[in-house]
């Protein structure tokens, strides 16, 4: 260190600057400070460390709601204080004039980039957001007229759960809200719930699990019990991360996290992809006679342990490659809404032309690191009920499903079977087979036994000229009948595996030619030709009512 | 007058503003980085406030974190220095809504003149020269023919979305131009993917000419000389002097004048620069604007007396100036050298360390500004500019003569520094002749 004369004395005297109240703001997650007319720019997140500020009502309605379309319903209800709890109407008075807002929840009518719905949004400044009468009267309403109108709903949720003020009324409104959104359900209607930070209890439990699409703002806090209360249960402490969105999303309760800045053009968009479309406007026509392709078949001499090996292949295109080829607008939904998400099953909502349609698919990596997120390619029972409540959702909206068949086999693991991998193949077998929606597979590479079987209960079952469909793997196969697990390729020629042979069968109706070598580089040129079959095959089977499909798809495997 | 101010910046130009307030009788609050915890600025100023690890993202450039530096020690103004802050329009807007003098201009006035197609329309407007150019953007040779006949040649043809020099093409005549043209445009296909071109005038060896503003805020508006800054490398200025060897009375009236009409035009506020580019024909154009004081400010002290970090100060306390153009005159000569901890020999690649032994000069008319002492270790994540060595002699080569003695005096032992290219600067005979320009270090050192 210098050692300074620093004889400076300088009295301050004048005045000190003079901060205006509100100006800045400090950050309850990383703790700095922040220019709050920064944090308005950037949504209300804050933009040293991304947390989400909770926010009010009226902000919220202003980031969703086209401008000055919202209309609001129902203001004014009133509640009967059922507890006699003291001070309770006061405060609900104070309230109601401090925050500018009715209740709890503030229900209505808006659009959303031109998108009509119905949007209520809870408020947690108002008694933490939680559940009274008034809340859960202004839900169910606004749910029965949105059935009434047959228009979407949008709840965003923010609760502490139902209102200790008024006991078992409070309760009630969770049955009172829930079935209000399975008669809306039941309409064909879409619910769209949106988690904020915080929603627990009876919130929880009720209205905001139930949406057809949840989705949640990152680092939303929500659970059925709070933080606090687990850990005083159980005594110990809970890890990071607990119960956030992230937390949800790893395990399979909601379809995804969605940012601010993206809220109101994904609703928009899930809105209109909802909506059912006229199939033949939404179609393009076909523009090749059929089995023009057939014709100019080509003779190649490969040997099915060679196909074997082809449709192994590591470079051979795989679903997410196809999706993205074939489709447009893909919006990958999450998990099974009970245990996880299962990363070997890929599954969502994109356009074909202009027509909804589901897409699901069994996804392998590449790298190393991919195969570990994807279990390469082996997907666990919460794969197959992510894929069947997809599948359940398709019906609902009466949109086509098209799967893509591409594993070794199911997981082959102590927890699959905890979770009953045997069930969850039996329950899609059993829920595919009367779909009223045209379902398509397609075996891009492996279709591995019962794994495979659990997304290939189609009206139509097509393979790719290299892929493979077999009751086991060929190794197996020999390893059981021969004890030589060597004599694989001449087990895969004795199966009966290649797409050819499995045509001659009639165990499939349609084969995907591969003019180029099925890899990354070629994944346009297949894409484009799959799409043309997927094209015909959707207007020969929109054109059909549900019953048909179902019965026809009854047959193809009665037959079998 | 402000009582404390707080000096957002490091290195020489926050010691530079700390002795400035000492000597005005006012309080100086450093903030430092962890990495300046031993910094000249953090033990000379009366109080100092750590705000952050050594990255400037974490420190130096944390408004949020000075911004609560100055609120906690109740500076009522912030000095932003050059660099870091100093033209960022959030930054001063966020200083004056919070209740503290931002000393420099608005923040509406640094995004006006920082925004350069924007500076450029404005001082158009104000009937202020710039580098003739086009506005339309031009994607076929024939159109661009036509503009770049109408301008004279040698033109420059410049993609819109180019940088590093692609996609662009000086053409010198007029049976060059379609053929320039084709292949900027088609190195901009290549490179950019765009085929959007503009044509310029292109200005053959100019100098770098900038001429130095005070303005208050009641619209008084003064022209301080200028600075010829042609001695650079890669837009980094190495020597500045003032005044310009080849710049007359006549011509620097215009140039002042041309200035201060166009700092007026934006009802400019504060110390500001106004930088001009000379052709060979004594032609000038408005290049740009700096919103802010300018690392080599001292020159034009040096020949004017004026000391123009007090000037910031008075003005951003909303006094008045007292001084009047009538009592701006120019004595003497003055060059600025900046010291570098920088390798010439390997690209002049930056070279931090410890400082073994210091000795700067001293003497009749010989002025240092460093930040540097015995001992120190320069950190690695700042600028290599250490020190400033300046000198104010009776003529240009008085003043030549006078830094070559004093940077013949100059101990800097631990580190490696440019001083050496220096002082082959002030030896080489294009130098000495005074017929300088922004070719001369690649010109002459480079080839």
């Amino acid at each position: 260190m210098l050692k300074f004369k620093k004889t400076s004395y300088i009295p301050v005297q004048g005045k000190e600057p003079q901060v205006p109240e509100g100006l800045w703001i400090k950050c309850d997650g990383c703790g700095e400070l922040l220019y709050k007319e920064d944090v308005k720019q950037n949504h209300y997140i804050c933009y040293k460390c991304g947390k989400y500020f909770r926010i009010t009502t009226r902000k919220r309605l202003r980031m969703v709601a086209d401008k000055g379309s919202y209309e609001k319903w129902d203001e004014g209800l009133t509640n009967e204080n059922p507890l006699d709890y003291p001070d309770y109407p006061e405060k609900i008075t104070a309230l109601k004039e401090r925050l500018g807002i009715d209740e709890a929840v503030t229900c209505g009518k808006c659009t959303i980039h031109g998108e009509e719905a119905v949007v209520c949004v809870c408020d947690g400044r108002f008694l933490m957001g939680s559940m009274g009468y008034v809340v859960g009267e202004k839900i169910a309403r606004a749910v029965e007229r949105a059935t009434e109108l047959k228009l979407p709903v949008i709840i965003f949720t923010c609760s502490g759960g139902a209102r200790m003020q008024e006991g078992m009324v409070s309760l009630m409104q969770m049955a009172k809200t829930s079935a209000a959104l399975k008669r809306h359900s039941n309409a064909g209607l879409l619910y769209i719930s949106v988690l904020t930070d915080p929603t627990t209890g009876g919130v929880t439990a009720s209205f905001a699990m139930l949406g057809d699409i949840i989705l949640a703002e990152p680092g939303a806090l929500v659970g059925f019990a709070g933080p606090r209360v687990i850990e005083q249960t159980i005594r110990q402490k809970l890890p990071e991360g607990f119960q956030r969105a992230e937390f949800l999303l790893e395990h399979g309760l909601i379809d995804g996290i969605v940012e601010r800045e993206d809220l109101k053009e994904t609703l928009a968009k899930l809105i209109v992809m909802h909506r059912q479309v006229d199939v033949k406007e939404a179609l393009i026509p076909n523009r090749r006679k059929e089995r023009v392709q057939e014709t100019r078949k080509r003779r190649e001499q490969v040997t099915a342990w060679e196909r074997v090996q082809r449709a192994r292949d590591q470079e051979r295109p795989n679903a997410m490659d196809y999706i993205q080829e074939i489709f447009t607008d893909f919006m990958e939904l999450h998990g099974d809404r009970h245990f996880s998400d299962d990363g070997a099953v890929v599954g969502g909502i994109a356009y074909f032309d202009g027509c909804p349609v589901t897409v699901i698919g069994q996804q392998k990596g590449r790298t190393t690191k991919e195969n570990i997120t994807r279990n390469f390619g082996m997907p666990s029972p919460e794969g197959y009920r992510k894929a069947l409540r997809l599948m359940e959702q398709a019906e609902k909206f009466h949109r086509p499903i098209i799967c893509f068949v591409d594993t070794p086999g199911a997981f082959c693991g102590m927890e699959a079977e905890e979770r009953g991998q045997g069930e969850a193949i039996a329950r899609n077998l059993f829920e595919m087979s009367d779909l009223t929606v045209p379902v398509l597979s397609i075996v891009i590479g492996e279709g591995g036994s019962g794994g495979a079987l659990a997304l290939a209960v189609g009206n139509e079952v097509w393979m790719m000229e290299n892929a493979t469909y077999t009751i086991l793997s060929p190794e197996g196969f020999a390893s059981i009948l021969w004890k030589d697990s060597s004599k694989a390729p001449l087990a895969a020629e004795q199966m009966r595996v290649t797409a050819a042979e499995l045509k001659e069968l009639g165990i499939i109706e349609r084969i995907i030619r591969e003019p180029e070598p099925a890899n990354v580089q070629n994944t346009g040129k297949l894409a484009a030709h799959m799409a043309e079959e997927i094209r015909r095959f959707l207007h020969k089977y929109l054109a059909l009512d549900g019953e048909t499909l179902a019965q026809l798809r009854y047959e193809r495997f009665r037959k079998m | 007058m402000f009582q404390k101010i707080l000096i957002a910046n490091r290195g020489e130009i926050a010691v530079r503003i700390i002795r400035a307030c000492r000597e005005m009788g006012i309080l100086s609050v450093a903030v430092y980085s962890e990495a300046d915890k031993e910094a000249l600025h953090t033990q000379l100023a009366d109080e100092a406030v750590c705000i952050g690890p050594a990255q400037s993202a974490e420190s130096y450039l944390n408004m949020e974190r000075i911004m609560s530096a100055a609120i906690a020690t109740k500076a009522q103004a912030i000095h932003p220095g050059f660099g870091f802050l100093s033209e960022n329009e959030h930054f001063a807007d966020m200083c004056v809504k919070s209740g503290i003098a931002f000393i420099g201009p608005s923040g509406e006035l640094i995004n006006k003149m920082g925004n350069k197609s924007q500076a450029r329309a404005t001082m158009m407007e104000a009937g202020i020269p710039v580098v003739p150019g086009t506005k339309e953007p031009v994607y076929e040779a024939e159109r661009g023919l036509q503009i770049a006949d109408d301008m004279g040649y040698p033109v420059m043809i410049k993609a819109s979305s180019g940088g590093g020099g692609k996609g662009m093409r000086i053409a010198e005549s007029h049976e060059e131009f379609e053929n320039h043209f084709h292949l900027a445009q088609q190195e901009s296909v290549n490179s950019f993917g765009d085929d959007t071109m503009y044509i310029e005038k292109y200005i053959e060896k100019p100098r770098h000419i900038e001429i130095q503003i005070l303005a208050d805020k009641y619209g008084n508006t003064l022209w301080l000389g200028e600075r010829d800054c042609s001695v650079q490398r890669r837009h980094q200025k190495m020597l500045e002097e003032s005044p310009c060897a080849v710049i007359d009375d006549q011509l620097r009236q215009r140039m002042g004048e041309t200035a201060v009409r166009a700092a007026k035009a934006v009802h400019y506020e504060n110390a500001g620069t106004i930088e001009f580019l000379l052709d060979k024909d004594k032609n000038f154009y408005f290049m740009e604007m700096n919103t802010r004081i300018q690392v080599e400010h001292p020159v034009t002290e040096m020949v004017t007396g004026i000391d123009l970090v007090k000037q910031q100060i008075r003005i951003a306390a909303g006094e008045k100036l007292k001084i009047h153009q009538e009592d701006i005159q120019l004595k003497g000569h003055a060059i600025e050298c900046r010291i570098n901890a920088e390798n010439p020999e390997k690209n002049f690649m930056p070279c931090p360390g410890t400082i073994e032994d210091l000795h700067f000069p001293g003497g009749n008319g010989v002025r240092i500004e460093s930040a540097l002492y015995n001992g120190y270790t320069i950190p690695a994540y700042y600028d290599s500019m250490v020190a400033k060595v300046i000198v104010h002699g009776e003529d240009r080569m008085d003043a030549i003569r006078k830094m070559r003695s004093a940077l013949g005096e100059v101990v800097v032992d631990g580190i490696i520094t440019n001083l050496d290219f220096q002082y082959e600067i002030l030896n080489h005979p294009v130098f000495l002749s005074g017929d300088v320009n922004t070719h001369f270090i690649p010109d002459y050192f480079e080839k």
